[in-house]
């Protein structure tokens, strides 16, 4: 990523004159933060509002934070009990926990199989590299729900599979693979190698190549170049790929829910069944609130990296 | 060899028995139909400062690069030392490479940058640092050493880019257009710390260049080439003074060209009538020739000189100053012969300052000696 | 209750922003159970009145009352199933009171199921039974009779709760609902207690039974089962009649061997209703009287029992319904078996929540 070197940006806000600074820049500035404000944080505050509610059989289904009581008498009520539920009950802290490591496996695979065939794309002749890409991108032609269906298809106790490898004799029995977390990791997996595949390929492709020649040139043989130079040069793209993994499979429900077994516990599938099996939006909010603050740790982590090797690459 | 030169005789390419530490035997590289290198035949020796110099495209940087062992002959064979290594890995040869890039990582510091190498080949810790405060101080930026690469201008770039090459003491430096990208008055700065460093240290230096000042400057030989092919192999003087085709007096400085054909040779006198002069002219070239022989004389401007009445020059032509630019220390004149031919001339403008300044279209006599010029066959 | 699509169709449902249209006099907007209607049902009455029929489906009542709770869903006529879903919202006041002067065919209505709904709804006010039907169990017979041998009874909640015959039957696959009321009062009617319990001990109880049987079971759907008791990927199935019967239906016409059969247990088992309502904000409620009237038509309600698979609540509709599904046992349960349904208490809200709670901690094994 591009990224406007901060010593330009202070030295030509010290030299332009307050007004028009504030006219133009202002403006620029003032349209991803408005965007920002309009349909994220002001959302955001709507989840955390309704999380500070009570539920109640109503239209809409919670209680109301501010109540005019009469006589210019206003009770503002804040139930903090969603919080301390989600921090008590094991349940909760649980599905939370399964979430992240199911997220955190998920990631680690899906660079394992991604930063190989990035590294492929990237080194394959250029008249090839549309084509690969295009092979990758091509799934989601096809609706996401369609090709996680589809994957029931496959593993499903006499699906193609287990059929095959019937067939091949190299299992006598069908294996039991739906309904386990083992489909949903290669559901997941499947569904978001190429949110790993695209960003890697970018910063690969962007990778001087001089850079290898010259650790060849100092005695560098090329398994150590690629774990001295290619690897940590393609970190941001390693991280930029794993987040964007990581952060929607925390929150991921239609994959565990389709492809996995009851005992799968995570997180989206608990905030399903508190919104609607329990019409507990309340507590649901609360979920959304604190997946919100967990996911939000890794993402200011990654932008800290994202500038300090936007710093190194000029 | 076309009239002979005294040289030195401890340089090294001239005692036969000498071993070269580079020989290049009829290596070529093709690309497709392309030949990027073809028939390259060269000797380097140890401790010499050996440019390839020529236009882009004349295949100087894929011969390097085929020293480096980035590219493999398509034919031929290149010995290192004595050794084959016409197909040796880069990693595993004893030369080190000084990119045009400079190629830094850029995320490791300058001391890591320098230490690259010799972490690679598992020099002690100790010894590693007393090497890369060596090479810090060998190129003048030990205050620098934990600077990351976006943090440094381009010469110190430059430095740290030269630092890291010779970290692992190599015997064979290759430079890809060392000082291209640094501006006019560091390259000049630069061209003289390179020549230092390299005498200092004894190593071979191979330079890609395709600034002919900056050979010329640097150079113990030149290896001028062209469409993948060598032209002409010599030290600079030589070069400057004899080029052996019109392409390597062209290419080299400025020339007068004049075209003509051999009248007659006596001993070592040669007298070439030439149309375009409207004179017959007498250079001094040993190399027999026939009567008849089309040939090029080319004579350096600032070898042609003001005829004045005590000079006794021969080659006397006169001719109307058409064009003078002033550069400074010297301007250079054209003078128009009667024939219509055009031919410059420089003057110190020391000289131009004590005597009457030339004006345009003032009338002046040429001359120069006539072992000034060369004699170009066909 | 009635699902054919896996769930996640309806969490797309639910999640899209386009709430229904704005209505015109000339649209009406229903929300019905996906394949819960015949054919040209609809068809038929655009034709008959000029009025155009907007109609989406949901597959879950979570869903459809997600959509009611948030307000201004744009429906005019909603089928939510009467207990739990139809009770609470008469008492959020999610509904508006039916003008029964526009309902002329109203007397064609079953009085005892009508009267069965006074509990809910006093005077019959909001309600009105469309469908109902009941939740069992679903099974192969040739795959389970293999395994338990002829003699053992197969019309018992033991099929799907008592840990040594599940633990046999779980290797041709057992599988229970994903619904947390209907299988702890199926379980509570497997240990012979009172079904209409829903204090946080009973629950307990009730989640005991299913934890020790968890370990066998093949998976927790409310509507997967179909295709798997169909294909013969699973043998045994909790669910609701017509579901099992569409699988012994689809088992049919396939002609793969595999034959399907649908019991109601011995102990007790939930009999349910589903009815229309019309919402408190829709926009145009004088079509959607219009709309129950024609679907109170013996005429008209007849086909979409045929079609269904499920009975009707229309008295009236009994001599035109196909004789074939008439008598299928299954559908309409006998004398003797209906002797054995039981009508759900709708517990509090704070019960649903205990309750569902305890599910996800039984169905995850925490």
């Amino acid at each position: 990523m591009k990224r406007f070197p901060f010593t330009a940006w202070d030295a030509g806000r010290r030299a332009m004159p307050l007004l028009s600074r504030l006219k133009g820049r202002g403006l620029i500035i003032g349209v991803p933060w408005f965007w920002l404000g309009l349909f994220f944080l002001l959302p955001f505050l709507f989840v955390l509002k309704i999380s500070l509610a009570e539920p109640a059989l109503a239209q809409p289904p919670y209680t109301d934070l501010i109540e005019v009581i009469g006589d210019g008498l206003v009770s503002i009520s804040l139930n903090f009990g969603n919080y301390v539920l989600l921090w008590d009950d094991p349940l909760y802290r649980g599905a939370l926990f399964g979430s992240i490591q199911i997220a955190a496996v998920s990631t680690l695979v899906c660079l394992l199989l991604g930063y190989p065939m990035a590294y492929a794309i990237a080194r394959a002749p250029s008249h090839w590299r549309l084509p690969l890409l295009m092979l990758v991108i091509l799934p989601f032609w096809t609706s996401f729900l369609i090709r996680v269906y589809a994957w029931i298809g496959i593993l499903k106790g006499n699906g193609l599979l287990n059929n095959f490898l019937l067939w091949t004799g190299l299992i006598d029995q069908p294996l039991e693979i739906l309904h386990t977390p083992l489909a949903v990791y290669i559901g997941i997996v499947y569904s978001y190698l190429p949110f790993v595949v695209l960003p890697l390929y970018a910063t690969l492709i962007r990778l001087d190549l001089t850079l290898l020649e010259a650790a060849a040139d100092l005695g560098c043989r090329p398994w150590k170049q690629f774990l001295l130079i290619t690897l940590p040069l393609s970190l941001p793209g390693v991280i930029a790929g794993g987040m964007l993994v990581f952060i929607p499979v925390v929150g991921e429900f239609v994959i565990p829910d389709l492809l996995g077994g009851p005992d799968t516990l995570m997180i989206g599938k608990l905030m399903w069944t508190e919104f609607f099996s329990n019409k507990d939006w309340p507590l649901a909010s609360s979920l959304a609130a604190v997946l919100l603050v967990v996911l939000i740790v890794p993402f200011v982590a990654l932008r800290h990296f994202e500038q300090k090797a936007g710093e190194e690459q000029p | 060899m076309p009239n002979p030169r005294i040289f030195k005789p401890e340089e090294p390419w001239q005692a036969p028995e000498g071993e070269p530490i580079i020989r290049i035997e009829n290596v070529s590289k093709r690309f497709g139909d392309f030949y990027a290198v073809d028939d390259v035949s060269l000797h380097i020796h140890a401790g010499e400062f050996f440019s390839l110099l020529g236009p882009s495209g004349c295949g100087k940087t894929t011969l390097l690069r085929m020293l480096a062992g980035f590219e493999i002959p398509t034919e031929g064979r290149i010995f290192i030392d004595g050794q084959d290594m016409t197909a040796v890995a880069p990693y595993e040869r004893s030369v080190n490479m000084m990119f045009q890039s400079y190629a830094l990582f850029p995320h490791m510091n300058v001391a890591d940058n320098i230490a690259f190498g010799l972490k690679q080949e598992g020099m002690p810790k100790a010894e590693r640092e007393t090497r890369v405060a060596e090479m810090l101080s060998l190129v003048q930026i030990e205050k620098l050493a934990s600077r990351k690469p976006h943090q440094l201008s381009g010469g110190q770039r430059q430095r740290v880019a030269l630092a890291r090459a010779l970290a692992k003491h190599p015997k064979i430096l290759l430079l890809d257009e060392p000082l291209g990208a640094l501006d006019k008055k560091l390259r000049e700065q630069t061209q003289f710390e390179l020549v230092n460093i390299q005498e200092r240290l004894g190593i071979t230096f191979i330079v890609v260049t395709h600034d002919q000042e900056e050979a010329m400057t640097m150079s113990s030989r030149i290896a001028l080439m062209r469409d993948g092919r060598v032209e002409q192999v010599d030290p600079p003087r030589r070069l400057y003074e004899y080029p052996a085709s019109r392409y390597a007096a062209d290419f080299i400085g400025s020339v007068n060209l004049l075209e003509g054909f051999v009248l007659s040779q006596e001993d070592n006198r040669v007298l070439v009538r030439s149309e375009e002069a409207g004179i017959d002219l007498e250079v001094i070239h040993s190399h027999p020739l026939i009567a008849g022989t089309p040939v090029t004389l080319a004579v350096r401007p600032e070898k042609v000189r003001l005829q004045n009445a005590e000079s006794s020059l021969p080659n006397r032509l006169r001719g109307v100053i058409k064009e003078i630019a002033y550069l400074g220390d010297v301007s250079i004149y054209h003078v128009e012969l009667p024939t219509g031919k055009r031919i410059q001339f420089t003057q110190s403008n020391i000289q131009a300052l004590a005597e009457q300044p030339l004006t345009w279209d003032e009338e002046v006599e040429l001359g120069w000696p006539a072992n000034s010029c060369g004699v170009l066959e066909q | 209750m009635k699902t054919l699509y896996p769930r996640i169709k309806t969490l797309a449902l639910a999640l899209s922003l386009t709430a229904a249209a704005q209505a015109s006099a000339q649209e009406l907007h229903v929300y019905n159970w996906s394949d819960y209607i015949a054919e040209d049902t609809v068809a038929n009455f655009e034709q008959q009145t000029g009025i155009d029929v907007v109609y989406d489906v949901y597959d879950s009542n979570e869903v459809a009352e997600a959509k009611l709770l948030a307000g201004q869903s744009g429906y005019d006529l909603v089928f939510p199933t009467a207990r739990p879903f139809a009770d609470r919202h008469i008492q959020a006041g999610l509904y508006q009171k039916l003008d029964k002067s526009k309902l002329d065919r109203w007397d064609n209505l079953d009085p005892v199921i009508l009267e069965s709904l006074t509990d809910i709804d006093p005077g019959n006010q909001y309600l009105v039974p469309y469908m109902w039907g009941t939740t069992g169990i679903g099974y192969n017979v040739d795959k389970v009779k293999a395994i338990l041998g002829d003699d053992m009874p197969l019309d018992t909640w033991r099929l799907v709760f008592d840990p040594e015959i599940v633990a046999k039957l779980s290797e041709c696959g057992v599988a229970l609902m994903d619904d947390a009321t209907e299988v702890f009062v199926a379980a509570r009617a497997y240990l012979g207690k009172p079904v209409d319990d829903f204090s946080r001990d009973a629950v307990a109880e009730a989640a005991d039974v299913v934890s020790a049987v968890r370990p066998h079971i093949r998976y927790f759907h409310s509507s997967q089962y179909i295709n798997d008791l169909a294909n013969g990927d699973i043998c045994v199935a909790h669910g609701y009649s017509g579901d099992v019967l569409q699988a012994r239906d689809r088992a049919d016409e396939a002609d793969n061997g595999v034959s399907v059969a649908y019991a109601v247990p011995s102990e007790g088992a939930v009999v349910w209703t589903d009815v229309m309502v019309i919402p408190a904000d829709a926009p145009n409620p004088e079509a959607a009287h219009q709309f129950i009237n024609y679907l109170l038509d013996p005429a008209v309600i007849a086909p979409i029992t045929d079609y269904v698979a499920y009975a009707n609540a229309n008295a009236a509709a009994e001599a035109l319904i196909d004789p074939e599904i008439r008598a299928d046992a299954g559908i309409y349960p006998p004398a003797e078996t209906r002797e054995k349904l039981l009508v759900l208490k709708t517990p509090s809200e704070r019960e649903i929540r205990d309750m569902n709670r305890a599910w996800t901690r039984v169905k995850t094994g925490q």
